[in-house]
């Protein structure tokens, strides 16, 4: 299951009806939304939303049911366990060939402001300011030391680009903890602050 | 010799404002409390003067420190003898007119010898003349990140002694921490910001840091790049700075600091500058 699916289930279920509506959905054969709803004293909108998003995952069968030509939707449980179950590996940015091998250097006036460490040569974070006029932001990113030895070796603007492998190994970062600067540059270069430059 | 300033002239007046400022205070206080008020206020000012001047000798060993700290002591020792005196006619005694005229003679003597020798100058100027020299790309690029430039072998001792050199000679203020000498070449002008702690932290300024491990890294302060009259490529001239510092120490481990200051004065840049 990827993340958003979860977060859907997870949203759902944490409504404080949520309970309730399912011992509904587990006892009746099938129910519209206007009998959850006085059954369960909701609002009628608030109980529709709330079967309409377990049919869309697939949880509930909906059947369209016509009474005095006024067509409404009947649920009924299609199955009867709920399981949530994501593998965080799917996240993992796996360095590759590919990627560590991108040359980047810091993009012309980035505008953002580093700070160094007083007792190494590291970056301990990274504001970086969005937005125009009253829509302004700041916003501070704490580095962990290996990104902070890694962006201290960044080439400057207009310097010649490094790769990614090249600038770890220059400061001293292994292979094997790539993900983590992998996250830290695709995190800047959304925000304008480290730029791709094409081979 | 460097013909081509890369630096542009310098208009910084901060270094005239405190005197400037002083003669304002001895002027508004005599215009309200009268003349031997005045007095008394300069030879206050004059005592604070000293006080910041015998800071700058311990903070920097610098020996033409010292001596405006003993002028600022004496004129004001001067200037409150003076002031219970002031229009009884009593001051004309001899041993004073001699004291004040032996004092103005001898402090004038020492004060232009040491400015004209430029051992009263902060040398940043220098420094950022030297870091230009070799940079002949422009093209901007400024950041606020320090730029790693090389690697020199040193013990601490080695590095302690330069560090004192530079002080002792104003080129730079050492700060010094369990794992770093960090080196802050400062301007004429902006010493009194950077030693009495008004200015804002050392690592925002410019600074060349050389870590225990013997990594040398450069930070340029934009106030002081914005100071090049053109925009100079960025890395280059980080390079070229902590190359500055690097060549410094080197001629100063071989007992050699002489030439760091022929090097300096060879650019002939304005004693006040």
């Amino acid at each position: 299951m990827d993340f958003h699916t979860a977060a859907k289930y997870a949203s759902l279920l944490s409504k404080d009806y949520a309970e309730d509506m399912f011992k509904l959905l587990v006892n009746y054969q099938a129910i519209s939304a206007s009998e959850v709803a006085t059954r369960l004293d909701l609002h009628i909108k608030t109980a529709q939303d709330f079967l309409e998003s377990l049919a869309q995952l697939g949880v509930l069968s909906k059947e369209e049911v016509l009474e005095k030509k006024r067509p409404y939707y009947r649920y009924a449980l299609k199955q009867t366990r709920i399981s949530i179950d994501i593998d965080l590996m799917q996240v993992k940015r796996e360095p590759t060939h590919n990627n560590l091998s991108k040359l980047i250097r810091e993009k012309e006036n980035a505008g953002a402001r580093f700070a160094v460490a007083r007792s190494d040569d590291y970056i301990t974070s990274v504001t970086i300011w969005t937005g125009e006029g009253r829509e302004r932001t700041e916003r501070k990113i704490k580095l962990t030391t290996l990104q902070g030895k890694f962006l201290y070796h960044l080439p400057f603007p207009k310097a010649v680009p490094l790769t990614i492998s090249d600038i770890m190994q220059k400061a001293g970062i292994d292979e094997n903890q790539a993900p983590e600067i992998l996250d830290l540059v695709q995190l800047l270069e959304k925000y304008d602050v480290i730029e791709y430059i094409p081979e | 010799m460097s013909l081509v300033r890369k630096l542009k002239p310098d208009r910084n007046i901060t270094g005239a404002l405190v005197p400037l400022s002083m003669l304002l205070i001895v002027g508004i206080a005599s215009l309200i409390f009268g003349l031997p008020t005045g007095l008394t206020t300069l030879a206050v000012l004059m005592w604070v003067y000293s006080l910041f001047f015998l800071y700058g000798f311990i903070r920097t060993g610098n020996v033409a420190q010292l001596v405006l700290c003993l002028e600022g002591a004496f004129f004001g020792i001067m200037f409150l003898v003076f002031e219970p005196h002031y229009g009884m006619n009593k001051v004309g005694n001899s041993e004073f007119k001699v004291a004040y005229i032996f004092g103005v003679v001898f402090f004038g003597f020492v004060l232009i010898s040491l400015a004209l020798t430029r051992r009263l100058k902060w040398r940043g100027r220098e420094i950022f003349e030297l870091a230009g020299e070799s940079v002949e790309e422009t093209g901007n690029g400024y950041t606020s990140r320090p730029r790693p430039v090389g690697k020199v072998e040193y013990s601490p001792q080695q590095m302690n002694a330069f560090a004192h050199f530079c002080a002792r000679h104003l080129i730079a203020l050492p700060y010094k921490t369990s794992k770093n000498f960090t080196l802050v070449p400062i301007k004429m002008g902006d010493e009194f910001g950077r030693l009495l702690g008004l200015s804002s932290d050392y690592r925002d300024a410019t600074w060349v840091n050389f870590d225990v491990s013997g990594e040398v890294s450069v930070h340029i302060a934009q106030k002081d790049y914005l100071d090049y009259r053109e925009p100079l490529a960025f890395d280059q001239l980080c390079t070229s700075l902590g190359q500055v510092f690097i060549d410094f120490f080197e001629l100063y481990n071989k007992g050699e600091g002489v030439r760091v200051i022929d090097r300096m004065d060879d650019l002939g840049l304005g004693i006040f500058s």
